[in-house]
């Protein structure tokens, strides 16, 4: 079972195996963090359970366009740390001739790869990316982003279930925001189960219940559409 | 507090019926407010008082901001109606010396480091007041840190420990520390059930040095059980979260 | 701030589910949050109530002492309201002196209690032209997820019903049960789209700040009311409002007649 731990809880004797979540002191291995204790005889790290996203380089990020500067611009990615999206970080293919708003303008949401981050934490985005792209459709629902693990699945497997079942486009931020774009009202299931994965993971049999939950959703969907040709 | 000083003690017993060593009934509760990050109420004797925390979060107006570490804040407040003469809204010296001292029993533990930039908000409104509430507050925001996801090196627990009739008593309550003729007020790290150090230490009033290392015992004492509330409110929370592998 | 991104988001949802004629809670349109009272939390207090209006939550203490009337109503009590928008409430709520909208949420909260008569001010009297209770309500915002205003408004009359004027502590007689004698009750709603949405949650409220208070008393009169936030209100929607809140008050003072 993997278990609770608060920080100052002694999780390992051997300095070697520290991971995340964890610090060492005097040789001794102590979480840091409330979470979950993943522990083998060659790493401990505890899982999360709470806590704000804190960026990381690779990351997949959904942010929101904040400012427009002479260079780039100035992305809230959800996090403590606001970040900036140069304008060379920005797909030249698509950007010629145009004025760095007409680009990108504030409020405009974008997903991006966090390139790099500074001492400081100042965070730095590239859209140079197959994955990144601004986004113009869809919605983007947010969750903590300490279950966004949990979202994914185990090698995906969630995510998968959600794209098969519903037939819409997903990408995940790191950052707690999952973009969905499809039909107005499988998105809004989609969503709907996003929420019930965040607050039940941990359960058992929850791929089970998701199925269902998107089956019975998507019967009343396909009947309420059948009456509506009916009647018009 | 010119009123005649009551008996404090009366036949071994605290006017209360606790014995010396003994801890005000406390109550806590993990993450209770939905819109804060991490939250607690407590419940210590009569004290009601709940607790947020907000962070890391970006910190305005930007000269605040600290390039190597988290800023840290500490908000203690006292609602208007929380003691028998209303108390006029808003920070008095009192609760600005509180709010510093509480803020220094907790940075050492926070690991600001890892937060540059940003800062943590801690805020407490104590509901109602008997005393000790700067005690109760600490352990109730320590809690909320928890609750919020921040890192740090362990937990913090505080008590006061006051001189009363000449007898030291652990966790004061109201007559004691009006009458009494000490008080002194402890916060403690504690990590993997052990104390490791004093993160708050105030006195005012008289004692001994003999005495002082008494109470420091006593508190310590007092503080241990604490730490087995606040971790059992932790556990109560998120219990049901233990993964079956 | 990240509190932005958010609100940003869920608009989206809020107007999309609107369409399809839901809430995103699955709320009907006229359906409170479920509603929790409970009094007499505060033991320092004259008075005291906390309630919980979804997750929203407020606790309100009554304080009384005496003091000087004003010149024109030398022989009435003196009723005072205070709201703090602590910052625990909310990741915007900033520390400092009382804002425009804890100023609001004070004066309209006073309003309704004021405007119905609900305490008989003339009981309050302990010498004419020199001494009368001043009766404090102090307004504290624990968590705001929308709807503060209609939470507090509730929270001081349930404190209200169970105060006591502590007359014995102060020498100046036996004490006595606060005398009130009506039941105002506000229903506040949010206006987007065509829509009347009563006891707005914070995520709605991110479609923008498109408020109406509705105060009324217990023979329906209506004793108080505020337009809040800078929208257009059509004379129908208007009309609507009155039924709706007249008729949602009605419940909500049914729970106050088991304080």
């Amino acid at each position: 079972m993997r278990k609770l731990v608060i920080p100052g809880d002694l999780v390992a004797t051997n300095p070697r195996v520290a991971g995340y979540g964890t610090y060492v002191e005097g040789g001794k291995v102590y979480a840091k963090i409330l979470g979950l204790l993943d522990k083998t005889d060659t790493s401990v790290r505890i899982i999360p359970l709470k806590g704000k996203y804190i960026p990381s380089v690779g990351d997949i990020v959904i942010g929101i366009v904040r400012e427009v500067t002479g260079n780039g611009w100035v992305v809230d990615i959800h996090s403590p740390y606001q970040a900036f999206l140069p304008l060379p970080e920005y797909p030249e293919n698509k950007s010629r001739n145009l004025k760095v708003n007409e680009i990108l303008d504030i409020g405009d949401a974008v997903i991006a790869r966090v390139l790099n981050i500074d001492p400081k934490m100042k965070v730095t985005l590239t859209m140079k990316d197959k994955v990144c792209k601004p986004v113009r459709v869809g919605r983007i629902v947010a969750i903590n982003p300490a279950r966004i693990p949990r979202v994914i699945g185990k090698k995906g497997s969630m995510i998968r279930l959600l794209k098969a079942e519903l037939g819409i486009q997903i990408i995940v931020g790191q950052n707690g925001l999952i973009w969905l774009n499809g039909d107005r009202r499988k998105v809004s299931i989609a969503e709907e189960a996003i929420y019930i994965i965040e607050a039940e993971a941990h359960t058992e049999g929850l791929t089970d219940r998701i199925t269902v939950f998107i089956k019975s959703k998507k019967g009343e969907l396909e009947n309420e559409r059948g009456e509506t040709q009916a009647n018009s | 507090m010119n009123e005649e000083k009551p008996k404090l003690i009366v036949d071994g017993k605290r006017l209360d019926g606790r014995s010396f060593d003994e801890l005000r009934p406390i109550k806590i509760e993990a993450g209770i407010l939905k819109r804060a990050d991490g939250s607690c109420y407590i419940e210590m004797g009569k004290n009601k008082i709940v607790a947020a925390v907000y962070g890391p979060r970006e910190v305005h107006p930007k000269h605040l901001q600290d390039p190597s570490k988290a800023v840290i804040r500490y908000r203690y407040n006292m609602a208007p109606f929380s003691v028998e003469e209303r108390k006029r809204p808003g920070p008095d010296r009192r609760s600005i010396e509180i709010s510093k001292v509480s803020k220094e029993a907790l940075e050492p533990v926070i690991m600001k480091e890892l937060f540059p930039r940003s800062g943590i908000d801690i805020f407490v409104e104590v509901l109602q007041a008997d005393a000790g509430t700067r005690t109760a507050c600490l352990n109730a925001a320590s809690v909320a840190l928890i609750d919020a996801g921040v890192a740090m090196r362990g937990i913090v627990t505080a008590v006061a420990v006051a001189k009363v009739d000449g007898q030291l008593v652990l966790d004061p309550m109201k007559e004691e520390d009006n009458y009494g003729e000490a008080d002194v007020p402890f916060a403690f790290l504690i990590r993997s059930g052990k104390i490791e150090s004093i993160t708050l230490l105030q006195m005012d009033g008289r004692m001994t040095a003999e005495e002082l290392k008494k109470a420091l015992e006593l508190a310590k004492k007092g503080a241990m059980e604490i730490y087995a509330v606040q971790r059992d409110a932790i556990m109560r929370k998120y219990r049901s979260e233990e993964e079956v592998e | 701030m990240s509190e932005d991104i958010l609100l940003d988001i869920k608009r989206d949802y809020v107007l999309s589910r609107l369409r399809d004629g839901e809430r995103i809670d699955g709320r009907r349109f006229d359906e409170y949050r479920p509603i929790e009272i409970h009094t007499n939390v505060i033991s320092k207090a004259e008075g005291s109530a906390l309630v919980k209006i979804g997750n929203t939550q407020v606790v309100v203490g009554i304080k009384l002492q005496p003091g000087e009337p004003f010149a024109d109503t030398p022989d009435r009590g003196v009723l005072i309201t205070n709201a703090e928008l602590v910052p625990l409430a909310s990741p915007t709520f900033e520390p400092g002196p009382p804002d425009e909208n804890s100023v609001e949420l004070a004066r309209v909260v006073d309003r309704g209690i004021r405007e119905s008569e609900a305490i008989d001010l003339t009981k309050l009297c302990i010498e004419e032209g020199s001494k009368v209770w001043i009766v404090f309500i102090d307004i504290h915002a624990l968590d705001d997820d929308g709807n503060l205003m209609d939470a507090s408004a509730l929270a001081a009359i349930a404190a209200l019903l169970t105060t006591t004027v502590p007359a014995e502590r102060f020498g100046v007689g036996e004490d006595f049960p606060l005398p009130v004698r009506d039941l105002p009750v506000s229903v506040t709603s949010l206006i987007v789209n065509d829509h009347i949405l009563i006891d707005p949650s914070r995520d709605e409220v991110s479609v923008g700040q498109y408020f109406m208070t509705i105060t009324t008393d217990q023979d329906d009169n209506i004793v108080a009311m505020q337009k809040s936030g800078s929208y257009l209100l059509s004379e129908e929607k208007f009309y609507e409002l009155i039924d709706v809140s007249i008729a949602r008050a009605r419940e909500i003072r049914q729970l106050l007649k088991d304080v």
